[in-house]
Order: C-alpha cells, then sequence, then structure tokens
C-alpha cells in the first residue's frame, strides 16, 4: 500500500490574480462550468481530489497554483477509506453541497479580522487550531495547549490577579507568542464538548469559570466576584469571567452548544450556563416553592431578563460527578 | 407537547415546547433551561395525590422520590430536558397501553401518563443489577434517555439481553432472569452473570452501553467513602 494524497484548495489567491480570474482559469483548467468554480472557491477551503499518489498530486497542485490558486497536499489517514471515497473533481462537484456542509462546521468563518483558525472534531469533541502571524501573541487556558509550532515560546502570567484563586478557574492565563515567525497552535479544551468563537468589538461577554479557552491580546479579562447572593448560594461554582474588548474569543462546553436569544425572561439551571452577553440581567432564584428547592433536584437556577443573547451546554460537570458518587468505594476507616 | 431531540446522538437534549396550560412532568434535575413563564412544581408521584406510597415505591424503585410538574403558564413555553450522561434519546407514543422502562432512562412523560413501580421491579432485584423498572400507563408522550446509542430489538419467541443493556420494553414481553452460561460457574466468571430473557412479541429497546460497567470502570479512580 502506497501512501495516498488528497489535495484541496485554501481559498488564497496567489501572484495578486483577481477573484473573477482565478474563477475563470481554474473553470478552464479543470473543465467545470464557471458557477460551480465559483461556488468551489467560496466554499474553500475544499477538498479538490482524493486518492492521489505522490507525483500526480504535486501535478495537481503545480495546475492549480498556475490559475492562481492556493493549494495544499495532505496525507490520506487511513488506508481502507481510500478506495470507498476516492472521488474524482466532478463527483465531488455534484456532491458539492454535501461536502460543504460538512466542512462548514469545522472552517473558519469567512470575514475573519483577527487570527486565522480551523476546527477539528466538531461539534462533540471540539479542537481549535490557531495560525499566529510573527510576533503575535494570544492567551490561552493553562494547561489547554496540545500542540504547537516550536518557535512558540509560552509566558505564564498570573492574568486577573488573586481573583483567579477564588473563580476555581485554574490559577494561570499562559500566553503564546509566535517568535521569529509564524506558527501555529492546537488548543484542546479539557471537557468533551463543543468550541465556538466570538469576535469581540467592544462588546462584553461572561463565560461561566471553567467556559474559557483562548483569546487574543486585545480581549480584558476579568474575573467577576458575584457577590454572595449570586455567587455562594448557587450551589456550583458559579463565578464569571468578564470578556470584554476588542479581538477573538474562543468558548468550549461539555456536551453539545445551544444557541439561545433571550427576548424576555429564560430560566436556566446554574450548570448549563456557558455564556451570556452583556444585556441580560440575571437572578439567582430557587426554581419553585421551598419544596423545589429541596427535591426538584434543580436547586438554585439563573432567572435572565432583558435582551440579549445565551449559551448553553447540555451536560453539566455537576451532575456527571454526581451520578459517579453511587460507583465510589467504601473504605471502613480502622 | 411538542418534542424535538438535538445533537443526537452524543450529546442529546430535548427541546419540549409546552401550549398555554400544558403540562410536563420530568424526572428530578432533568431540566437544563426553560422560558420564564413555565411554573414549576415539586410533587412525589402526581399532582393529583396518593403521594406517599406511590412515592416510597418510587425511592425503593431507585428513582428519585420527586418529580417535577412543568406547566406553560399563559402562553407558550420551552422547555430543555438533559441528561447526566452522554447519549441518544427516543420518543414513544403510549396508546393506551403500558412501557416498562428502566428507572434510571426515564426523562419525562406527559402529564396525564401514569407512573407507576411495576412488579418486574422486585424481580429485578434479583438480576445483579441495581436496576429497577417504572411502569408507564395510559396516552401519550414519553421521553426515555440511554447512555449510548439506542436499537429497538423486535422479539418474537425469546431473546436474551443482559439487565444493564435494557432500556425499556412493551409490557406484552414477559422476563425472567437467567443465567448466561450453561452452568453457574461459567455465567459468573463470564461476568455476564445473569441476564434477562424476554418471552413473547414485541420490542426490546437497548443501549449501546452498560451505565454500571462505566461505572464501576471509575471506580478506582474516585475517591473512597470514608467511614
Amino acid at each position: 500500500m502506497t501512501q495516498l494524497y488528497y489535495i484541496s484548495i485554501t481559498g488564497k489567491l496567489l501572484n495578486n490574480v483577481e477573484m473573477d480570474q482565478a474563477v475563470e482559469n481554474f473553470a478552464r483548467r479543470f473543465k467545470l462550468p464557471l458557477e460551480k468554480a465559483q461556488q468551489m472557491i467560496q466554499k474553500a477551503p475544499v477538498i479538490l481530489k482524493k486518492g492521489l499518489d505522490e507525483d500526480s498530486a504535486l501535478k495537481y497542485q503545480q495546475a492549480s497554483k498556475s490559475v492562481g490558486l492556493d493549494c495544499q497536499i495532505s496525507k490520506e489517514a487511513s488506508q481502507a477509506s481510500n478506495s470507498s471515497e476516492s472521488l474524482t473533481t466532478s463527483q465531488i462537484i455534484s456532491d458539492g453541497k454535501a461536502l460543504g456542509e460538512q466542512h462548514d462546521s469545522n472552517q473558519c468563518p469567512k470575514s475573519m479580522p483577527e487570527h486565522q483558525f480551523r476546527y477539528a472534531g466538531k461539534p462533540d469533541y471540539g479542537f481549535v487550531t490557531i495560525d499566529l502571524p510573527a510576533n503575535d501573541t494570544i492567551k490561552v487556558e493553562a494547561s489547554s495547549m496540545a500542540t504547537m509550532d516550536t518557535n512558540i515560546r509560552m509566558k505564564t502570567k498570573l492574568k486577573g490577579g488573586l481573583g483567579r484563586f477564588i473563580t476555581g478557574e485554574s490559577l494561570f492565563i499562559n500566553e503564546f507568542t509566535a517568535e521569529n515567525g509564524p506558527g501555529e497552535i492546537g488548543i484542546a479544551p479539557a471537557t468533551p464538548g463543543d468550541i465556538t468563537h466570538q469576535y469581540l468589538n467592544g462588546n462584553t461577554l461572561f463565560l461561566q469559570n471553567s467556559a474559557f479557552v483562548a483569546c487574543s491580546m486585545g480581549v480584558n479579562t476579568e474575573t467577576k466576584w458575584q457577590g454572595f447572593t449570586k455567587g455562594f448560594f448557587s450551589g456550583e461554582n458559579f463565578f464569571l469571567i468578564k470578556c470584554s474588548g476588542q479581538g477573538d474569543l474562543w468558548f468550549n462546553t461539555y456536551g453539545a452548544l445551544i444557541e439561545i436569544d433571550i427576548e424576555d425572561e429564560y430560566v436556566v439551571d446554574t450548570g448549563n450556563i456557558v455564556a451570556f452577553s452583556e444585556g441580560l440581567d440575571y437572578q439567582i432564584t430557587k426554581v419553585g416553592g421551598y419544596k423545589s428547592l429541596f427535591f426538584s433536584g434543580e436547586g438554585f437556577v439563573c432567572r435572565f431578563k432583558g435582551r440579549g443573547k445565551l449559551w448553553m451546554q447540555t451536560r453539566g460537570t455537576d451532575a456527571f460527578v454526581n451520578w459517579c458518587q453511587s460507583f465510589r468505594r467504601v473504605e471502613s476507616s480502622s | 407537547m411538542n418534542i424535538e431531540f438535538l445533537h443526537a446522538p452524543a450529546n442529546t437534549v430535548a427541546k419540549v415546547s409546552l401550549k398555554p396550560g400544558e403540562i410536563c412532568t420530568a424526572e428530578a434535575g432533568a431540566m437544563m433551561a426553560m422560558s420564564g413563564n413555565t411554573q414549576i412544581t415539586t410533587t412525589t408521584y402526581k399532582k393529583s395525590g396518593r403521594g406517599i406510597l406511590k412515592g416510597l415505591k418510587r425511592m425503593l424503585a431507585g428513582e428519585s422520590f420527586f418529580v417535577n410538574h412543568f406547566e406553560a403558564k399563559n402562553k407558550e413555553a420551552e422547555l430543555w430536558l438533559g441528561a447526566a450522561i452522554s447519549g441518544d434519546m427516543m420518543q414513544y407514543q403510549l396508546d393506551n397501553e403500558s412501557l416498562i422502562v428502566q428507572g434510571s432512562s426515564f426523562l419525562a412523560c406527559e402529564h396525564q401518563v401514569e407512573i407507576d413501580l411495576g412488579w418486574q421491579g422486585f424481580k429485578s432485584l434479583l438480576s445483579g443489577e441495581s436496576i429497577f423498572w417504572l411502569n408507564l400507563k395510559g396516552s401519550g408522550k414519553v421521553i426515555i434517555n440511554a447512555f449510548g446509542a439506542i436499537y429497538p430489538i423486535e422479539v418474537d419467541g425469546e431473546y436474551i439481553v443482559d439487565s444493564g443493556h435494557i432500556v425499556a420494553f412493551n409490557e406484552s414481553l414477559n422476563f425472567s432472569i437467567t443465567k448466561a452460561g450453561s452452568s453457574w460457574i461459567q455465567s459468573i466468571l463470564g461476568g455476564e452473570g445473569l441476564v434477562c430473557k424476554f418471552n413473547g412479541q414485541g420490542t426490546v429497546w437497548c443501549q449501546s452501553h452498560n451505565p454500571s460497567s462505566f461505572g464501576n470502570h471509575l471506580t478506582p479512580e474516585l475517591k473512597p467513602i470514608k467511614k
């Protein structure tokens, strides 16, 4: 078995070619209708051809570069999938929609103001790889770095000061800087779940203490002491990280991610809150009467009022830990 | 009551839409979020009473003693329900019949569905797994959650399922506890222990993973309880 390769266009244009020109060249060169060529380039990164050996992969790359389209050769992962999945260009195009969709969840949004990044394993096991331009720095939750280029240097900062002791968030945010050239860093959150990105443009987001993954230097992170009524009595480690400023922000969930647009009032279990926007006023309350407080299994909930956006996760660490309790060994302390 | 499942199968969550006045009964602790106009009441078993005895039976069943009733006040409301461990969910439409559900797999049902402990509960004490059964009777929608994937098996005649993998089954099926191997020693050494043998005609819904196997797998990593 020889190593097979697949080739994908990245969507970047080379040699100052105009978009229209590139589409036209691409269509002519690969004998595609103009419309489809355009769709493919717009959906980039998109796989051009799979199941190639090294020589033909290089030929494809050359052909693609000659029309002004940047492209990448990647090794195919499993040999088993080669035969069944080696698609010809025409097949890919006829399935263009399906392929495009498949890529969407792992694709970086088009109008990315700051960092380029890609996801893997979404939505069940989200992982993000962020490209850092030379000498750029990002802040990453401590111990979340999984992979990185060798020219990236890490610096530990006591960001957020002593407040971070209280939040239960690991004490440090690490800063990663790409020295002497660009680099990439792969970040894996601690819990299996989804990962998402928001671009802050002067607006403020509140993150639950364990949801923070990474942000660019323009984002200020400060822990917000909830006060006793809001934090302490909630029964969960319900502390918030206030993220404001300008730049990229990534956060993760435990389980799937659900976005809710709140219009007037919404009640959420404190363990399921991931993040919410600034316009919402919130209050920790008991869920119903006192009977419900003790026996409903919900305890305290967060009652949001106003207009804004809320992100929640489908699972809670607390609920899982509770579930595990019954499997603890019993030891006699003799 | 309209039920929609999102993020299936690994991180399934049930989005329940309630019309004004509709009530959804859910397992304690299952609520993730709800509209502000939802009213929650906690009762032992059913709003209409006959409480304590039923409640005690539910306690015996390993299901928590209490269930929550969510009512949409004045206007439509939505309710999000989730489970502690990852896995799929399914809905079942009861049509004047009974469905036997494994205690920890019950998530929610329409208010008019009666929740009761079936007699199987006592039988299954013998099955070696701490599993109990709820008997859901009447007409209405039921939501069931599982650990891992759910797959139905149509039984016509006899079929054997490991008791930890059963999620629910039609009441038309009888079941007996039996040994997996040909001898008792083999069954116990083989790690299968006791299994359920179904008899008759009907459907058994199974879960791809056994929660107690996973739990036991975690046991060495968990802090022991000092006594």
